[in-house]
């Protein structure tokens, strides 16, 4: 892919659906970058760098290897609390089907700009012991969903760093596949803690999953 | 009653089938497809009574299979399972002649609400 000169002036277009996503110039890289918060995903085929910070979500970083396009999403499970339907294994399937729904939008985002399954390469960070809720490990639990995840769809895990008590902020390089990342003193985690107890809120009464729409 | 589940995502078909159990739709005969173009051969082997398809898969997306399925004039019965229902996504598919549309992440609700309105 020909890398196009970097215009420090003006941002590039975002791709359909991700206008939302703010991004910034980065004078240190001199490359856009583009900042995924709790419950986004972000995806692009220009030479631009991701970046989050992660408590107990965990960030899986996919792009396909050949054509350098790629991506992030940022994202945790609900927790069992706020659950209200009646699966007969607790909940334990909606987890699921919320994490799997998380990461088919990355996926599919790069397949429409020409990815192949075939090529996916995978990374995944995260998933601290961060939120400190009693008796649950928010953070575990999300990193055993990420792991069975890419077990079942046969995407090889590239790099992981995973677990631990840190939060972590990560530059994603999808053109090359390159990350860069930095563990937080505990001191710098209030603001992650805040945003990611405002998103688990927000995902916990959701009431817009499994919207149904009949035309008869 | 035969059905058949195509997504490229072998996740989320294994949830589709979890799912349709735990709805009480389990005693079916459950097949599975990873893209539209596969599904359409299986279509045309086995004649399944209903089709749960995604609607982003590599080869024939589907939309693509419900429009090749129609021009054959096979009229099965047939809903999408989908990240995406925008508005025209909607249009579309009621258009091509789909029964309904649930969007991901759904729940044993959001499916024992649709199949068994179908399924009667």
């Amino acid at each position: 892919m020909v890398a196009r000169p970097v215009n420090r002036q003006e941002c590039p277009p975002a791709l359909p659906g991700f206008e939302h996503v703010s991004r910034s110039f980065n004078p240190v890289f001199e490359q856009w970058t583009a900042r995924v918060l709790p419950g986004q995903f972000y995806v692009t085929r220009d030479d631009e760098i991701v970046t989050t910070v992660l408590g107990s979500c965990v960030a899986a970083c996919i792009r396909d290897t050949e054509l350098g396009v790629g991506g992030m999403n940022h994202f945790m499970l609900p927790t069992d609390d706020g659950l209200r339907n009646n699966d007969p294994d607790g909940g334990a399937a909606l987890l699921t089907r919320f994490g799997v729904a998380a990461m088919e939008s990355l996926v599919n985002e790069i397949m429409k700009l020409g990815g192949s399954r075939a090529r996916l390469e995978m990374k995944l960070f995260g998933g601290g012991n961060v939120l400190g809720m009693p008796g649950q490990h928010v953070g575990m639990r999300n990193i055993r969903f990420v792991r069975e995840f890419a077990r079942v769809e046969r995407i090889p895990v590239a790099a992981e760093d995973l677990g631990g008590d840190a939060p972590r902020k990560l530059n994603y390089f999808p053109r090359t596949g390159k990350v860069m990342l930095k563990r937080l003193r505990s001191a710098q985690s209030d603001g992650v803690v805040m945003r990611e107890r405002q998103y688990q809120s927000s995902i916990c009464g959701n009431d817009k999953t499994g919207a149904v729409y009949l035309f008869d | 009653m035969k059905i058949l589940v195509v997504d490229d995502s072998s996740a989320m078909r294994m949830m589709v089938v979890r799912t349709l159990r735990q709805a009480g739709f389990g005693g079916n005969d459950v097949e599975q497809a990873e893209d539209g173009a596969v599904a359409l051969d299986k279509i045309r082997a086995s004649c399944p009574d209903l089709v749960l398809a995604d609607w982003n898969m590599p080869n024939m997306t589907g939309i693509e299979l419900l429009d090749a399925l129609r021009a054959e004039n096979n009229e099965v019965d047939f809903g999408f399972i989908t990240t995406e229902s925008t508005q025209e996504m909607r249009r579309k598919a009621t258009d091509a002649g789909a029964k309904f549309l649930i969007s991901k992440p759904f729940t044993v609700e959001s499916f024992e609400k649709v199949l068994s309105l179908v399924m009667n």
